[in-house]
């Protein structure tokens, strides 16, 4: 089932290093945004990598500590009418407020309850950026934003939208770190994606991020884009890497004969990142791969937008960073160090997450 | 206008029964010692999709406000030391998972959502744009303990499961139609629920702009 091409109108992010070009910037630099923070914030535990947005803690506040980088984020999505039933939104992520609701359990406060639950965080969020009720919530852990594209794409195709919003966040709380400490993929390392060595470690980063797609109008184009859902285990994929296969296997005609470069996954866990580059290695065996999670952390369901945004910004700037992290790289594809994007004619931009859940898309100029 | 023909259709309405009761009804559906770490959506959103037997080519497209309040409630409860299968249990679209993953059926497209009162609208719409010849829209929630006391919980426990085709089955239940049209109105997940459990038809506004029609044979 190919899906149809769309054009992106506007993108950009807001991870802690920055904006998309202030981000790729310091990726360029070779700068992590990650810091040890003690994975229950001010209750303490183990300092974990994390990367914060603009020096806030992990603990939620009331109002979130968050909110005024989706206000800064929403300051730079151009148009206006967002979520009419022409112009609707989609708002993907995995967290919403939910460092809201392990405040609530700590200390009781009602007022966190406002942005607690996906739902009620959307309808505080639709009210306060003053957008329409038609505004969907998209949330599968880590492929979020990969679903907001799609179905964004499938409404244009559908001719019932004129353009779609897709806008993304994710901000950490000790509900999260705590949650990934606990599967002992969080610890005190830092990540080193596609990098061998003797243990993985994942960080974890703030993101929020939105795209503009529409039917014609944009620089940029997704040319085609897939999911995958193993549906194996919970936690793991199947060992053999053909649930990345699949996916990539999903990417149909636009990406054959291209000259790609790959954004991948890679959040610095071994299995997982040794499966992605063989999985690349047998479906795109020229093109090299990349990853940023190990500056930015792993923006979780806001990382498949939070990277695209990037990947943008490293096309416009004629740069793609190499994986950020130390240590021997997982094959001669992977990319250590920045290389020309010149060379190439677009990126595949891929995520995972729990449930053996793959998406990836097919970014070119249009 | 959007159409689907409903092919299959499954519900389930536990009414009051609490959680532990809806385990011992629901446990034989599933393979022996499957179901220790199901939550109760889990087994209700697994029974009723089951049937439905998700092929990998169909779209799954799952609709859950509040998703795994029970799980969520616990794992906030288990710290300072929290609890790893609660966490992962806890996460949104886990009560598919919970049976896709035991029968290790994979699936292409699988797409959860999550809403208020336009969220039956919102998923009937993803059902609607798929591509796919078959998909499968299912949904539902558990009742709460502390959560609900905030809002943040479903004062209701149900499931269903549908299959929606694009070719018209031999003896289809009904036909599903979206169409843009003014007007505003609003359809929460368990006023469809009620609609589909009743078989009972439906045309009106179900958000700014759209309209749905619900009939069966």
């Amino acid at each position: 089932m190919a899906v149809p091409a769309v054009r992106i109108a506007a993108c950009g992010c807001l991870p802690p290093l920055g904006d998309a070009a202030a981000t790729h910037a310091a990726l360029l630099r070779g700068e992590r945004a990650l810091r040890p923070v003690p994975v229950r914030g001010r209750e303490g535990g183990d300092p974990v990598p994390l990367a914060l947005v603009a020096d806030r803690a992990l603990d939620e506040t009331m109002p979130p500590a968050w909110l005024p980088t989706l206000a800064e984020l929403w300051r730079r999505v151009p148009g206006d009418g967002w979520g009419s039933p022409r112009r609707p939104v989609f708002v993907t992520g995995s967290n919403f407020g939910v460092g809201g609701l392990y405040a609530l359990r700590r200390n009781g406060d009602r007022e966190f309850a406002r942005w607690g639950a996906p739902p009620t965080c959307t309808e505080e969020l639709r009210q306060a950026l003053g957008w329409g009720r038609d505004v969907s919530i998209l949330s599968h852990a880590c492929v979020s934003a990969h679903l907001g594209l799609l179905e964004a794409t499938r409404l244009l195709a559908a001719g019932i939208a004129d353009e779609v919003l897709v806008f993304s966040f994710d901000f950490l709380s000790p509900f999260v770190a705590g949650g990934f400490h606990a599967l002992k993929i969080l610890n005190s390392d830092f990540p080193a994606p596609f990098r061998e060595r003797a243990t993985g470690a994942i960080g974890l980063g703030d993101g929020a991020a939105f795209a503009v797609l529409t039917r014609d109008r944009g620089e940029w184009r997704l040319e085609d884009q897939t999911l995958y859902n193993e549906m194996h285990h919970f936690t793991a994929n199947r060992p053999d890497g053909s649930g990345f296969d699949a996916c990539l296997g999903g990417l149909g005609p636009a990406a054959r004969g291209r000259r790609l470069w790959y954004k991948g996954h890679g959040t610095g866990t071994l299995e997982a990142g040794r499966m992605e580059v063989a999985a690349v290695g047998r479906a795109f065996p020229e093109a090299p791969i990349t990853g940023w999670k190990g500056s930015l952390g792993h923006t979780l369901g806001s990382c498949g937008l939070v990277e695209l945004a990037l990947a943008v910004a490293a096309i416009r700037a004629g740069w793609a960073p190499g994986a950020i992290g130390t240590g021997d790289p997982m094959g001669p594809r992977v990319a250590t160090t920045a290389f020309a994007t010149a060379a190439y004619d677009g990126v595949i931009c891929a995520s995972n997450a729990f449930g053996g859940a793959h998406a990836a898309f097919l970014l070119a100029h249009a | 206008m959007l159409e689907r023909f409903i092919q299959q259709l499954g519900v389930d309405d536990p009414g009051a029964a609490k959680a532990a009761e809806i385990r011992e009804r629901l446990k034989g559906r599933f393979p022996p010692g499957a179901t220790r770490r199901m939550t109760t959506l889990g087994l209700l959103v697994g029974s009723v999709l089951e049937p439905l037997s998700p092929q990998e080519g169909d779209t799954l497209v799952y609709a859950t406000a509040f998703a795994e309040s029970g799980a969520l409630e616990s794992f906030l409860d288990s710290f300072p030391g929290p609890s790893p299968t609660l966490f992962q249990t806890s996460i949104h679209p886990s009560a598919v998972q919970q049976l896709m993953i035991g029968r290790q059926h994979p699936v292409r497209e699988f797409l959860p959502l999550s809403g208020g009162g336009l969220l039956a609208f919102h998923a009937l719409r993803a059902a609607l744009v798929s591509a796919a010849p078959r998909t499968v829209l299912c949904g539902g929630e558990e009742r709460g303990t502390w959560l609900l006391d905030f809002g943040l919980a479903s004062p209701r426990t149900f499931a269903f499961a549908l299959a929606l085709t694009t070719a018209e089955p031999q003896s289809p239940l009904g036909r599903v139609r979206l169409e843009a049209a003014p007007g505003d109105g609003e359809l929460g997940l368990p006023a469809l629920f009620d609609l589909l459990a009743a078989r009972r038809p439906f045309h009106g506004p179900v958000a700014p702009g759209w309209r749905l029609e619900l009939a069966w044979q």
